[in-house]
C-alpha cells in the first residue's frame, strides 16, 4: 500500500465537485498544482490553523462542501478544534488528516508527537464526528469518496501518506518567498468574490 | 467614582456591537465578559462557537468572515498574548478585518480611572504596547462614555482592513 500527498490530492481533486478546500503544509502545494480554484484557501504561514478556518467556513456556508486538508503536526498544534467541530457538527465538512508521521516532511522529517502509535480516529470518534477512517491507497481512497461525498458528516479521514525523502545537504536551502505570508489574504479575498461575500 | 461607573452594562455593550453587524461570536470564555457573553448566548439569531484556544477562535473567525458572516472574537488578556501569532497571520498578513473584545483581566482596583499601561502586572501593562509594536488598533473601555470607541474600533478594522482590539476595562455590568 502506497499513497502520497498528490496522489491524495488529485483524488480529492476530482471529487471535490464545487467544494471549499482548505490546506496547509504539503497538501497546500500538491492541490494548487492539480486542482486550481478560487475555492481554495491555505492556511499558510499558519501552521495550525486550516482546521479552524474550515470550520468557519461550514458554518458560514451551509450549502458548500468544506473540505479541510490537514497536516498531521499542524492538527496535533490545534487538536481542540476537533472538539469545536463535534459541537458545531457541520454536516458539509470532511477534515482530511495528512498523516506522514513527520514534521518538515521532505524537508527534514522530524519526527511528530505521538509518532506512529499516535490514533487520529479514535480522536475524532470520541470527539464526536460522524465518521472517521483510515485510508492507506488511493484504491482505498477512490472506492471510500462516495461515501462521505454523499453522507452527512462531519467525516474525518487519516490518510496515510508516503515520508518523501529528506532534504539533501548538497541542495540550497529554499528561500521563503514573500507571496508565502500575502497567499492567505490574496486568496481569501478571491473566494469571497467566488462567493459573492461583500461586506459592506 | 465608584467602582460601579467602571462597569459598563452589557446591554449597552452588546447593543454597540450589535449595531456593527455582529452575527457571530467565536470565543474563548473570559472571566471579566461574563454579562457580555451572557447577551451574545441569549440572542437566537447569534452563531456562538466556544473554542478550545485562542488561535482557534481567530482562525473559526476568519472562515466566518469569508463566508460572509460578521464575527466578534471575545477573548481574555491572557488568551490574547496566548496567540500572537495567529493574530499577525490572520489580522495582519492576510487582511481579516476582525474585532477583538479583550477583557482586562487581573486589573487592580487602584489602577481602575487610569491607564492599564500604569498597572503594576504585564498581563496589563503590556497589552496596548505589544497591539502597538504589532500595529494593531487599540481601543480601550474605561467607563460608559467610551462606548463610542467601538463604533471607531469597526470602523478602523473596516478602512485599514485589519484586526483591531477592544480593551474592556473592568467587569462590564449585568445590566
Amino acid at each position: 500500500m502506497s499513497l502520497s500527498t498528490i496522489e491524495a490530492c488529485f483524488v480529492i481533486g476530482k471529487a471535490r465537485g464545487e467544494a471549499i478546500i482548505v490546506s496547509t503544509m504539503s497538501a497546500m502545494f500538491s492541490i494548487s498544482a492539480v486542482s486550481p480554484s478560487p475555492l481554495n484557501i491555505s492556511s499558510v504561514p499558519l501552521m495550525g490553523g486550516a482546521s479552524g478556518l474550515g470550520l468557519g467556513l461550514a458554518i458560514a456556508q451551509p450549502n458548500k462542501r468544506v473540505l479541510v486538508l490537514d497536516g498531521d503536526a499542524s492538527l496535533l498544534m490545534e487538536l481542540g478544534t476537533m472538539a469545536q467541530i463535534a459541537d458545531q457538527a457541520p454536516t458539509n465538512l470532511i477534515h482530511f488528516v495528512f498523516n506522514n508521521n513527520a514534521q518538515f516532511a521532505g524537508l527534514a522529517n522530524l519526527k511528530r508527537p505521538g509518532g506512529a502509535s499516535f490514533d487520529f480516529c479514535a480522536v475524532a470518534l470520541g470527539a464526536g464526528y460522524s465518521t472517521a477512517k483510515t485510508l492507506y491507497s488511493v484504491e482505498d481512497m477512490v472506492a471510500y469518496a462516495p461515501v462521505i461525498m454523499g453522507s452527512p458528516g462531519p467525516h474525518f479521514v487519516e490518510l496515510c501518506i508516503d515520508q518523501q525523502p529528506r532534504f539533501l545537504k548538497e541542495m540550497p536551502q529554499p528561500e521563503i518567498p514573500d507571496l508565502q505570508f500575502m497567499r492567505m489574504g490574496a486568496e481569501a479575498q478571491s473566494m469571497m468574490e467566488a462567493l459573492g461575500v461583500t461586506h459592506e | 467614582m465608584s467602582i460601579t461607573d467602571y462597569q459598563i452594562p452589557a446591554s449597552k455593550l452588546y447593543q454597540a456591537m450589535r449595531s456593527e453587524g455582529i452575527n457571530a461570536v467565536t470565543t474563548v470564555p473570559d472571566l471579566i465578559q461574563f454579562a457580555l457573553h451572557d447577551q451574545f448566548q441569549q440572542a437566537e439569531d447569534i452563531e456562538y462557537i466556544e473554542c478550545s484556544a485562542e488561535n482557534q477562535a481567530l482562525t473559526t473567525a476568519m472562515g466566518l468572515y469569508i463566508g460572509g458572516m460578521t464575527p466578534l472574537v471575545m477573548m481574555q488578556n491572557q488568551g490574547l498574548f496566548n496567540c500572537l501569532n495567529t493574530l499577525r497571520s490572520v489580522g495582519i498578513d492576510a487582511n481579516i478585518p476582525l474585532v477583538l473584545s479583550v477583557g482586562a483581566f487581573g486589573r487592580e482596583i487602584a489602577n481602575l480611572g487610569k491607564s492599564p499601561n500604569d498597572s503594576s502586572r504585564v498581563c496589563l501593562n503590556k497589552v496596548e504596547p505589544v497591539m502597538a509594536a504589532m500595529g494593531i488598533p487599540y481601543f480601550h473601555l474605561e467607563t460608559e462614555e467610551d462606548l463610542p470607541q467601538i463604533a471607531k474600533a469597526f470602523a478602523t478594522a473596516r478602512a485599514k482592513k485589519c484586526a483591531v482590539v477592544i480593551s474592556i476595562g473592568y467587569f462590564p455590568s449585568w445590566t
